[in-house]
């Protein structure tokens, strides 16, 4: 038995105007990944093969011990997962999906499915297509947690939410989290969504993972480094310098592998630190693509 | 195959699909009503004929253009989220999508046939011709099918039901000049001509094969939402 609950390795998959390169990927049981990427940047297409949606060219994906896409009908029945372009019927109401899938899933847990929609605030007679956005999200993802899944892939979820809607939804995945043995794969184009909830991130750009790491690894290693260089001082030779801002006089370092010793190797060199920040997920994000682009272009 | 989740899917497009089963039967056993209470006029036939057949095609390309509704309205990736296989989902849908629209051409080719039998206006020599056209209902509708699960298009769907139409009135007019149906039409007694029976037959061929190739494009798709 693995301790893996996801697993990708060497997956490609080409469309003629896209293609998603060399998809290595692992998420252990009991994790929770965030799933980070711009629009178009291959999240969709990542998790539509892990459900099986979509074939790979090349490479394999094991979701919880079942090779996909051969085995998704297996698998899926303890996955729950949500996704952004997700519907349910719009004639039928709450009630009878709830009652369509307790029918499919014999985990099905009603006490808690009851639960959640009064944290919810849903009315089970009511119609999907009478429901708001955020309620249809809501809806959704209630089918998916009361299935008690071992594996919740969630596929931009509060996208489109309002402020007190996404914050709803968040809460209650924090609560999910409270069970160890529950995983989550979690895309978004939120950075402060997935800072809340991840324990473990992972960027995507144009198709190719450009950084994976646990979070507490991301938001130690990146630094903003303000410096102030005298005349005729020179910037030492730092390990880790993704970007280089400011003046002459008062350069601002990035950093991805930011240790203690950085400082005192500047002032060795005569350069003064005025101050060493600690940056935002989506700052590291925003910096990470912005230097992977534009080393492809040169 | 997992029998169990393909029987709750096509439970579920019948509940999906009840009210325009129930309204399609309800005004087809109007429509032989009104035929009967006719008393054979030969305007009260023709244009019952037409009704029954627009219902059972208009009817059929609705039923059958759940697939791509499916993907239109965005259910596709919730149905995906089960359980279920891709195969089984298109067995599902295939097998679903016909039945329910068996039932209701059962039912009214039966009532036509029940109409025609028990009515002293209708010569029975037409039950031959009335069921070789019902079975050729039966082929425009399964080409529907094939198409919808294959194509996901509306487009497509759309424009194979209007040729599947025309080709209906084409196939009618060409057998009622068949020699072996045609003058045995009128006649009080019912005859099941060597041509009448290969009729049936080539049509159940072709609803046999429309299926299978709709399964075998289906299992050879690599992306499916």
């Amino acid at each position: 038995m693995t301790d893996l609950a996801v697993q990708f390795a060497g997956v490609t998959k080409k469309y003629p105007h896209f293609a998603l390169t060399d998809i290595d990927l692992e998420l252990s049981t009991g994790g929770i990944m965030g799933f980070v990427g711009a629009n178009g940047a291959g999240k969709s297409t990542t998790i539509r093969i892990l459900m099986g949606l979509v074939h790979q060219d090349c490479g394999t994906v094991d979701v919880l011990g079942h090779a996909m896409p051969m085995q998704q009908a297996v698998a899926k029945r303890d996955v729950g997962f949500v996704s952004e372009d997700m519907r349910l019927y719009g004639p039928l109401t709450l009630a009878w999906h709830m009652n369509f899938v307790r029918s499919i899933y014999p985990g099905w847990d009603q006490r808690y499915a009851e639960d959640l929609l009064r944290r919810f605030d849903l009315k089970v007679e009511q119609k999907i297509k009478g429901l708001s956005h955020g309620q249809r999200v809501k809806a959704a993802l209630l089918l998916a947690l009361a299935r008690r899944p071992r594996l919740l892939v969630l596929d931009e979820p509060t996208t489109g939410l309002d402020p007190v809607a996404r914050r709803e939804v968040l809460s209650e995945l924090m609560a999910v989290l409270a069970d160890e043995e529950r995983t989550i794969f979690f895309s978004s184009q939120n950075t402060l969504d997935v800072e809340q909830i991840s324990d473990q991130i992972t960027f995507i750009d144009r198709g190719r993972i450009i950084e994976s790491a646990n979070k507490e690894s991301f938001l130690d290693r990146w630094r903003r480094m303000r410096l102030m260089l005298p005349p005729n001082a020179v910037l030492p030779r730092l390990p880790g310098i993704v970007e280089v801002g400011g003046s002459a006089r008062l350069p601002v370092l990035t950093v991805s592998r930011f240790e203690p010793a950085m400082v005192a190797a500047c002032q060795d060199a005569g350069v003064a630190v005025q101050a060493v920040d600690a940056m935002t997920l989506e700052e590291i994000f925003i910096v990470n693509v912005q230097n992977r682009r534009e080393r492809e272009v040169a | 195959m997992n029998t169990f989740i393909v029987t709750r899917l096509i439970l579920k497009d019948w509940y999906l699909n009840r009210p325009l089963f129930v309204a399609a039967l309800f005004t087809g056993l109007l429509t032989l009503g009104a035929v009967s209470a006719a008393k054979g006029t030969q305007i009260a036939v023709i244009l019952g004929v037409i009704v029954l057949a627009t219902i059972l095609i208009g009817m059929g390309a609705v039923i059958m253009s759940s697939m791509v509704n499916e993907r239109r309205q965005q259910t596709l990736p919730f149905v995906m989220s089960l359980p279920v296989s891709y195969l089984e989902y298109t067995t599902s849908k295939l097998a679903g999508s016909l039945l329910i629209f068996f039932v209701l051409w059962l039912a009214l080719l039966s009532g036509m046939i029940a109409t025609i039998l028990v009515t002293p206006w209708f010569p029975h020599g037409l039950i031959p011709f009335i069921v070789i056209m019902a079975v050729e209902i039966l082929v425009t509708t399964s080409l529907i099918a094939a198409v919808s699960v294959t194509t996901e298009s509306q487009g497509w769907t759309i424009g194979v039901t209007q040729v599947g139409g025309l080709a209906l009135n084409a196939v009618g007019f060409s057998i009622a000049r068949m020699p072996s149906i045609g003058h045995t039409m009128s006649g009080p007694t019912i005859q099941w001509s060597s041509a009448s029976i290969f009729i049936l037959l080539a049509e159940f061929m072709l609803i046999a094969l429309m299926i299978g190739i709709a399964f075998y494009v289906q299992s050879r798709k690599r992306d499916f939402v």
